[in-house]
Formats: structure tokens, sequence, C-alpha cells
């Protein structure tokens, strides 16, 4: 009776259309894309972060509030309401070129292309969240340090760069891994700004041949491989900021990486 | 400010208070180039305070600082105190080196890369210049043979004499130890007061902070009581310690000694 009920679900997965879209070159291109612009904006994520929470612990006038407001924002509203704002949005801010002072401001300049408003979008949220990552981490520094850097006669700016922020980095890379892992899945928004990403691509195909079922289970077979390829890496970066701990080769890294699953756990937004 | 000659370190009518704990009550007294002054007394007796005032790691609430007749933290426009930028305070500090008591290494560094990173950093000295300072100074300290041990490999008392390196790779005007051995083991103690007395001999203008008693008698060029955010009693280590002349000096000594 189980049977009878279960088959047709079985009988329609093609598993054969699965082996043929997971290579083919469109897939292929999306996952590439996917990979790029999680990278980047990643990167530029960290690096608004740093400055976000250098600015907020320095108390730099201006600064700080800004920041403070920066990330109030972007971390209390959606990525996707994010994303269709740089892309759909911003160019109604300014529907004609108009000058400002002595510079003409023109429309162009606010229309993004899918990347671009992809990347702004992704990096710019990151940012925010990755400012408390980095504030938790200098946070976490003795306050000995910043004093002894001082009596040196380092500014403010010289103590964060030179002695407290390369502390904190290591307190900051397992948070920052989870980060990367989470923006690899959280990349797949962009899909409805039009950036060719994986889900997009796979999108793409199964609009053609309605294999929708096959083609999420390859886009998902790409995200499963890059999020287990990174939270292995994450552990053996992890594993390497703990000498004491000697415990080396491939199955113990394979082990950490599945018994360790918090990397695959920063799903929010 | 220009009798250079006279005080390296001026410290006039000093007041600092942490929210309604007044901590200093009005501390004065000069320090002359090459003086080694030692300050004595009970816990909480605003000596600490006072060091972190003078490396001006903390703001002041009344009064003025001078090393080598520059104003610390500050700078005085009509009669008034304005503290000084990031930038113009931290020039102002790096004339004056300070060892803490918890040594404060950078962890991050090696012995040597802590000695040189403000040299390079601060005072844009060339690297290979600094490295090689920064070796003489270790070799000084007696650690030629640890110039890239991390500090978690070092004993307190070997990271205590790097910090004490650390801080004169800046050729400071005068060093500030902050109970520099108390929280090294008895049998470590020796080592860092043997580096303190070499720059003592070396004509190092120094003000420290200590409960060694052997040091100051030994070393110091004056002994001063400080208690309830006051200088008690100063006085040479030989009058200081057989004849003091307050009760209070009296009563200390007779608790420690």
């Amino acid at each position: 009776m189980i049977v009878d009920i279960s088959l047709p679900l079985l009988v329609n997965f093609d598993f054969s259309v699965v082996r043929e879209s997971l290579f083919q070159d469109t897939i292929v291109s999306g996952a590439r894309n996917t990979l790029m612009i999680s990278a980047l904006a990643q990167l530029l994520g960290i690096g608004m972060g740093v400055i976000a929470a250098v600015a907020r612990n320095l108390r730099i006038p201006v600064a700080s509030q800004v920041a403070s407001l920066y990330i109030w924002f972007f971390r209390g509203t959606p990525l996707l309401v994010q994303l269709i704002f740089w892309f759909s949005a911003m160019p109604q801010l300014a529907p004609n070129d108009f000058s400002l002072w002595i510079f003409t401001v023109r429309h162009d300049w606010f229309l993004l292309s899918p990347f671009y408003a992809a990347l702004i979008g992704l990096s710019i949220n990151e940012g925010a969240y990755m400012a408390e990552i980095v504030r938790s981490g200098i946070e976490s520094i003795e306050k000995g340090q910043m004093d002894a850097a001082k009596a040196l006669g380092m500014t403010n700016l010289q103590a964060m760069r030179h002695v407290i922020l390369p502390q904190a980095a290591r307190v900051t890379i397992p948070p920052t891994g989870n980060e990367f892992i989470a923006m690899l899945k959280n990349s797949s928004l962009a899909n409805v700004i039009a950036y060719p990403e994986l889900l997009y691509e796979s999108q793409k195909v199964y609009h053609r041949n309605f294999r929708i079922l096959e083609l999420l289970t390859v886009a998902s077979l790409w995200y499963l491989f890059f999020t287990t390829m990174f939270s292995v890496l994450q552990a053996e970066l992890e594993a390497r900021l703990r000498p004491e701990e000697e415990r080396r080769g491939f199955f113990a890294m394979i082990g950490r990486a599945i018994s360790a699953p918090p990397a695959l756990q920063g799903d929010r937004r | 400010m220009s009798d250079a000659e006279g005080a390296m370190v001026r410290i006039i009518d000093v007041h600092k208070r942490f929210g309604r704990n007044e901590i200093l009550k009005g501390v004065s007294f000069d320090v002359a180039r090459g003086e080694v002054v030692v300050i004595l007394g009970p816990s909480g007796s605003g000596k600490s305070t006072l060091l972190r005032l003078i490396s001006h790691l903390d703001p002041l609430n009344g009064g003025r600082i001078y090393v080598n007749g520059h104003l610390v933290g500050y700078e005085e426009r009509d009669g008034k105190l304005h503290p000084l930028g990031d930038a113009a305070s931290s020039r102002s500090r790096a004339d004056v080196g300070m060892v803490f008591q918890r040594f404060n290494l950078f962890p991050h560094l090696d012995a040597l890369a802590n000695v040189t990173s403000a040299p390079i950093h601060v005072r844009g000295v060339a690297k290979k210049q600094a490295l090689e300072r920064g070796t003489e100074l270790l070799r000084l300290v007696g650690l030629g043979e640890k110039l890239h041990a991390y500090p978690s490999q070092l004993s307190g008392g070997q990271q205590q004499r790097v910090a004490i390196a650390r801080a004169l790779a800046m050729d400071p005007k005068v060093m500030l130890f902050d109970e520099a051995t108390s929280a090294l083991d008895p049998e470590l103690v020796g080592e860092v007061l043997e580096v303190m007395k070499l720059l003592a001999r070396d004509g190092m203008t120094m003000i420290t902070v200590t409960h060694e008693m052997g040091f100051a008698r030994e070393v110091a060029d004056r002994v001063m009581l400080m208690d309830g955010g006051v200088i008690v009693e100063t006085n040479t280590p030989a009058a200081f310690f057989d004849h003091p002349q307050h009760e209070r000096t009296r009563s200390f000594l007779s608790k420690i000694l």
C-alpha cells in the first residue's frame, strides 16, 4: 500500500537530469558566481565591520554614531529588502540628472547592475554583522594591552592596528567562518535581482524543462559541496589556532567538520 | 618651562578623583635628572594612580605634570589646561617609559618584535636599525638568547625584563616602574631588580613604586611615603628607614620590616 503512494514520486525523479545538469555550463557558471560574490562580499564586509567596530570602540566622534546607526539599520531590516532596494529603489532616488552645488549628479549613477547591487547589498549587510563580531573580539583583549601600547607612544589607531586587532583576529576567525558559510547560502537571495548566481541559473534551466525537483537538487548539491568544503577548512584553521591540541590528519579533519556542525547553523535573516 | 637643568619631572599639586572617590589630594614633588625616587605606601594610597598620570594613561583632575619641561597630555592657554588630541598626547607619552606589574607584553609578537614595534611604528626607525638596537637591549637585560621567544614561552622574570627593554627602546627621559616585581615568584624578583639597578647606575631617571625595601635602601636617592593620597614623608633612604620623622612612616615601616 505504502509503495503505491510513494512510487509516483520516485518515478518522477529523474536522476539522469541531475547528472546531466550538475556540470552543465550554465550551472557551473552560476556556482562560480555564487563563490565569487560570496568571497568578495565577505571580504568587503570584514573591512566595513572592522572600521565600524574600531570607530565605536575608540568612540571617534561622529564616526562612532554613524557606525551605531549603520549596525542598527542593516541588522534590523531583511537582507532581501536591502537587495531589492539597491537594485530597484536606488534609481528612483534620482529620476533625472540634477545639479548639486558645482557637480552634476547623473541619473545613471544610481542604476546598479545586478552584480554591483548584489555585491553592495550583501557586503553592507555583512559588515553590520561583522562589526559585532569584531567588537566582541576587541573587547576580549585585556585592558593592559591598550595601556602598554599607549605607554609606548602609540596613538589609538596605531594601538588598534599593531596590538589589539591582530590579537582580536584570532578570536574572530571562527565566527567569521560561520559568517562566510551563511553568506554562501544567503547569496541565493540575489536571484530576485537577476544576478546569475547558482539558484538563478538553476531556475533558468527549470523554466525551460520544468524539472524543478531535479534542478533544485543540483543547486543544493553545489551549496552542500561549498559549505562542507569551507566547514572542513574552518575546522582545520581553528585546530591550528589551538596548537596544544595535536589532532592532525585527513580523517581527523573530516571528523571535526562533521562532529562540529555549528558552522552549518549560521542561518538567520 | 625651560629649567631643564633642574627637574626632569615636576609634579605640581596633582589631584585625581574616580567618581566621588578622591585618590590624589594634591601631590607635588620634583625629580631631578638621573635621580631615582622610590615611592612606598599601603595599597590604595594612590601610588599607581600617580604613575598612570605621569604617563598620561588617565586624565588629571587638577594640577600639572611636566616631563623634561613639557606639560604632559595638556596644553596651557590663558592659564587653563586643554587636553591634547590623540596624536599630540601620544607623542608626549613616548618620552615616558612605563613598566607594569603584569608585564603586558604583546603575546602575538616575539621578544624582539615586542621591543621593536614602537620604535618602528611610532618613531619611524628603519627596521634594520630597530632590530639591531632591540637585540642590543635584550642582551643588556640578559635575554640575548631569547630574541625569538614568545611571551608565553618566557618566565615572569624574563617577561618583565623584555618589558623593560621594550620601554627602553623608545629612549625615554624617565622610567616608571609600577610594582614591577609584585607579580613575580620570589626567586625571580632578583633578576628584575638587577636590571633596575643597572639602569639606575647608568643615570636613568626613575620613579619606582615597589614593596622591595632592600632596593629602596640600596638604590634610591630619595624615598617617599604616600598614604591617603598625599606624600607623607620624603627623605634620603638612610634617614627614611633609620630615623622616620612621621608617625605614619614609623607605623608603616613597623608593619613591613
